[in-house]
């Protein structure tokens, strides 16, 4: 993987992820996540959406002027939304009836149009699908990660309910790691979701500040090393 | 071209106009597509939820092609209501209806009454109340939904439909009162309203096509 893809991959995922660090798409981000399933369903609708409006309006991008390109970009994101919703719909209906209106409120989510208009429409397609499946598995990584941390403190089990989003082979996936009654309950309730969030940015920001001074206290290190040597 | 920079020139739009219009014909295309299985998902979906409140011997008929829409003016909400037939006769009522007074919003449940307004069953098919608390409402967290089975609402059967911390002769669930009422309320106006519907509920038509809420 050549740097400049491997750059693209850090920025989604870690550097600039749109739920840790551009902190876009806050909505559905803290209103789905009450279990790791929820989390994983928006997720990956999600991700659809996102890598297949870059690809659009990769492929497009020629073709519209600058002064209708974001009415452009809303049609094209519009559309593909109620694409997948409807498809949703149709084979995953119990995971598209507990998703409800979160799904076609993926047309509201900043981050992609964020995408379209800061990145797509100036890069070929290939470059821009990379970065949409980039960003959107940042994005679902984040509310697979909130889902599983509320729904383990709230009702102590983990990927519950896994059979509605899989297929019934997935039921073996759920966890139960506690007895119910054990259950925090501010984790599942909208609070819960603020803070968990909190938590995860403040343990983000952690590890970041730590990377940025690591590697001069390996230098510092290797230093004292060699003039030890 | 300095200042009318900003005036939209019609040839930009054309381009425009020619994505809305792909875009249309594509979601067009995919609701012809889906359009039957989403319906038929929908009908598996309130079937399987009609079958958990009924037992399969209880009606001959397909409950998801006969209902009736009922306005409940306890609650001031439509409720829909399915027709159980066992050999032509009336056999049972399935009201599906939404009480709003929820600690946090709609409460959805489906009361399976016999053709005289005795309850049957009551499920709750959808809630948005405090988790470990008024979700224990739910059949899979408590059995408080089992005490309205044999129940009927009405001055016969001398029954006070309420919480006993309000004075009534439900059990009710600690710190989730509200929800409680919520329910009992919903249940006795289906039971009401079972009990004086007149006959003519058993013969009107129902609606050509079964459109779940």
């Amino acid at each position: 993987m050549n740097p400049a893809r491997r750059q693209l991959w850090r920025q989604g995922l870690w550097e600039a992820n749109p739920g840790l660090v551009q902190l876009l798409g806050l909505c559905p981000l803290l209103a789905v996540t009450t279990s790791a399933v929820n989390g994983l369903g928006l997720g990956i609708a999600t991700l659809l959406v996102l890598a297949m409006t870059n690809l659009a309006v990769s492929l497009l991008r020629h073709q519209f002027r600058p002064e209708i390109r974001i009415p452009a970009f809303v049609i094209i994101i519009a559309t593909l939304v109620t694409l997948i919703d409807l498809l949703m719909q149709a084979w995953l209906h119990e995971l598209s009836v507990r998703l409800g209106i979160f799904i076609p409120l993926i047309v509201t989510n900043c981050t992609i149009l964020a995408r379209a208009e800061a990145f797509a429409s100036r890069q070929p397609p290939s470059r821009a699908l990379e970065d949409g499946l980039a960003q959107g598995l940042g994005f679902a990584l984040i509310l697979i990660v909130l889902g599983g941390v509320r729904e383990l403190l709230g009702q102590g089990t983990l990927m519950a309910g896994a059979d509605l989003l899989l297929g019934s082979w997935a039921a073996g996936l759920s966890l139960r790691l506690m007895p119910e009654s054990w259950g925090f309950l501010l984790a599942l309730l909208p609070p819960g979701a603020f803070i968990t969030l909190g938590l995860l940015l403040a343990l983000h920001q952690a590890i970041v500040q730590r990377q940025k001074q690591h590697p001069a206290s390996l230098t510092a290190t290797e230093k004292f090393q060699e003039t030890d040597a | 071209m300095s200042t009318t920079r900003n005036t939209i020139r019609w040839t930009s739009v054309l381009p425009l106009a020619g994505l809305g219009l792909a875009a249309a014909l594509l979601l067009a295309a995919v609701n012809e597509g889906t359009a039957e299985r989403i319906e038929r998902e929908r009908d598996a979906r309130v079937m399987r939820e009609l079958a958990r409140a009924l037992p399969p011997e209880r009606h001959d008929n397909d409950l998801t092609r006969d209902w009736v829409d009922e306005r409940l003016d306890e609650l001031g909400t439509v409720a829909r209501v399915y027709r159980a037939r066992l050999g032509g006769q009336p056999s049972a009522l399935l009201v599906d209806l939404t009480t709003p007074r929820g600690y946090s919003g709609n409460i959805r449940l489906l009361v399976a009454m016999e053709p005289d307004g005795r309850v049957l069953r009551v499920d709750v098919l959808q809630h948005r109340e405090t988790p470990g608390l008024g979700d224990q409402i739910e059949r899979g967290r408590s059995g408080w939904l089992n005490q309205f089975a044999g129940r009927r609402a009405g001055l016969d059967d001398n029954e006070r439909w309420a919480v006993n911390k309000r004075g009534g002769d439900f059990d009710g669930l600690s710190n989730a009162t509200i929800t409680v009422q919520a329910v009992i309320e919903a249940v006795d106006a289906a039971s009401r309203w079972a009990r004086q519907a007149p006959e003519a509920l058993w013969v009107r038509p129902s609606p050509d096509e079964a459109t779940p809420p």
